[in-house]
């Protein structure tokens, strides 16, 4: 569904990507693990169009290359690393924004009654400003809000990112959920235990490099992945 | 009590001609982080634009008035393409926008003076409006302060509405409050920064229309506009009812001084309400918090 062929990105001097490669099939859950720094946040910012690179991203047999707006219409979808709500918006108007691009009234109104079925933490809250909800309620509304575009594919950058581990655990059962409904997911994340439980496939990135990939399963029982980032010692 | 009314009534008429400038000022702040000082010289292109209208092609006050606010409105794109989309194309300084605008503004008052069928003669507007106040008691309410007054009413609701219900309103909130989040919703953050121009552009050519017929059209009226500047800030830059606000009151201060105090103080009042608001409340009246939790 999404093929990264030999992406390479600098920032400046710094070679952040260094020729990644990778491929995400359709209904799957798949998650690249890696530290801070070792340029996961890069690979999502390339695809969704907000950085400049080297190699090609081919979403669905088209070679991406548009401003980010327009990779939203193609339905990608990207949750970004720190939630980014608008705070200065109502948690309804966040959502409605999730589906900005889309014209079917009667189809959003379903939409958002499905999501507030997911959520239902945000009906309750929906004529609140988003400002004042917790950090997981955030996360929450950041989810429901990408999937108010209908995605076909959601990138989502560290979801669980500052969340109390209870919290943690909800995310994690709605990627789930999410993944249930038809959608293809693609989640970075530094919490490895848990991105590596729920997804099919992994990858892992060091310092701009893939340095191994298979079943997740396979990975979680690496002994290198189990010391590095599952905090196992020998 | 009389004084004091008829201060008011013009206060707030001339305060609602601010309320017109400074929204031009807090929306293009609100998305792109600086203070555009370049609008000054749109508002004066407007007030000559209305008196061309008016007197060389003769047409009706509102069709002149219309007129103006259409053609700030594409001289204010007109701008931002030139002079700012490079800038952003190249992620530049908040700083290189803020002295690009300066040179912006400077440029379109020398362009004015150069121009040999206009130059720097001061230029009064036709008398379209009966300069006999309307009567309410001992009040005398100017019509042009009346019309002021309604017209920048009408223009300040319709600017809420359009912020507050449309889709487009939304989506330049969500883009005043993160552009990368709002560009990640699909929504295209360059025509936001467009329709924000646009918007603007389109009070300033109404709000120098209402000033020029008010006093008088010369290249450096948009010095005069800085005081909506001001109040931009006082209001809280970015913040559109922080704007209103403070233009409404800045407007009340400018008359009461001239009233009771002395109408040379005018100025240097509002210029000591500025650095005071700035000393204790650096964010404004209405000034945006930055409430992001992650």
């Amino acid at each position: 569904m999404l093929i990264i062929n030999n992406l390479h990105v600098y920032y400046g001097g710094i070679h952040a990507l260094k020729g990644v490669s990778l491929t995400v099939n359709k209904g799957e859950i798949l998650t690249i693990i890696g530290s801070n720094g070792a340029g996961k946040s890069t690979l999502l910012n390339s695809i969704s169009g907000f950085l400049k690179y080297k190699g090609e991203i081919i979403y669905k047999d088209q070679k991406l290359n548009f401003s980010p707006n327009k990779i939203v219409k193609m339905g990608i979808c990207h949750v970004p690393e720190g939630r980014l709500v608008f705070a200065n918006l109502t948690v309804e108007d966040n959502l409605l924004l999730g589906a900005y691009l889309r014209k079917n009234k009667k189809e959003i109104k379903e939409d958002l009654e499905k999501i507030y079925t997911l959520f239902p933490r945000l009906k309750e809250r929906k004529k609140q400003l988003s400002g004042t909800l917790s950090g997981g309620e955030q996360q929450m509304l950041a989810m429901g809000r990408g999937l108010m575009s209908n995605p076909d594919i959601m990138l989502l950058d560290e979801p669980s990112l500052g969340l109390a581990p209870l919290l943690v655990e909800t995310v994690f059962n709605i990627i789930t959920d999410i993944r249930n409904m038809g959608k293809t997911i693609l989640l970075v994340e530094q919490n490895a235990f848990k991105a590596l439980s729920i997804a099919d496939r992994a990858y892992v990135l060091e310092q701009g490099n893939i340095i191994m990939e298979g079943q997740s399963k396979d990975i979680a029982n690496n002994p290198k992945v189990k010391e590095a980032y599952l905090g196992v010692k020998k | 009590m009389t004084q004091f009314l008829q201060q008011l009534i013009n206060g707030l008429s001339i305060g609602s001609v601010y309320a017109l400038m400074a929204v031009g000022y807090s929306l293009v702040y609100s998305i792109m982080n600086f203070s555009n000082f370049a609008h000054g010289g749109v508002i004066m292109f407007g007030a000559y634009f209305g008196f061309f209208y008016l007197t060389l092609f003769r047409l009706p006050f509102t069709v002149a008035l219309l007129g103006a606010a259409i053609s700030t409105s594409i001289l204010a794109i007109i701008i931002e393409r030139t002079a700012y989309k490079p800038l952003r194309n190249r992620k530049a300084p908040f700083l290189y926008f803020i002295i690009c605008a300066m040179g912006m503004s400077i440029f379109l008052e020398n362009i004015i003076i150069a121009l040999p069928f206009i130059g720097p003669t001061f230029r009064t507007y036709p008398e379209i409006f009966s300069k006999t106040p309307i009567k309410i008691g001992s009040l005398a309410i100017g019509r042009l302060d009346l019309l002021m007054f309604i017209i920048s009413s009408i223009c300040l609701g319709l600017l809420v509405y359009f912020i507050d219900f449309t889709k487009i309103g939304k989506a330049i909130q969500a883009t005043s409050y993160n552009i990368k989040a709002s560009a990640l919703m699909g929504i295209n953050t360059d025509f936001i920064i467009i329709t924000v121009f646009a918007l603007g552009g389109f009070f300033a050519g109404i709000a120098g229309v209402l000033f020029g017929m008010k006093y008088t059209v010369y290249p450096q009226i948009g010095v005069i506009t800085n005081k909506s500047f001001i109040a931009a800030v006082f209001g809280g830059l970015g913040s559109l009812p922080g704007a209103v606000i403070g233009s409404i009151l800045l407007g009340i201060i400018e008359t009461f001084t001239s009233g009771y105090v002395s109408s040379q103080y005018r100025d240097l009042i509002a210029f000591v309400l500025l650095i005071a608001i700035l000393v204790i409340r650096p964010r404004g009246l209405m000034g945006k918090l930055n409430e992001d939790k992650a």
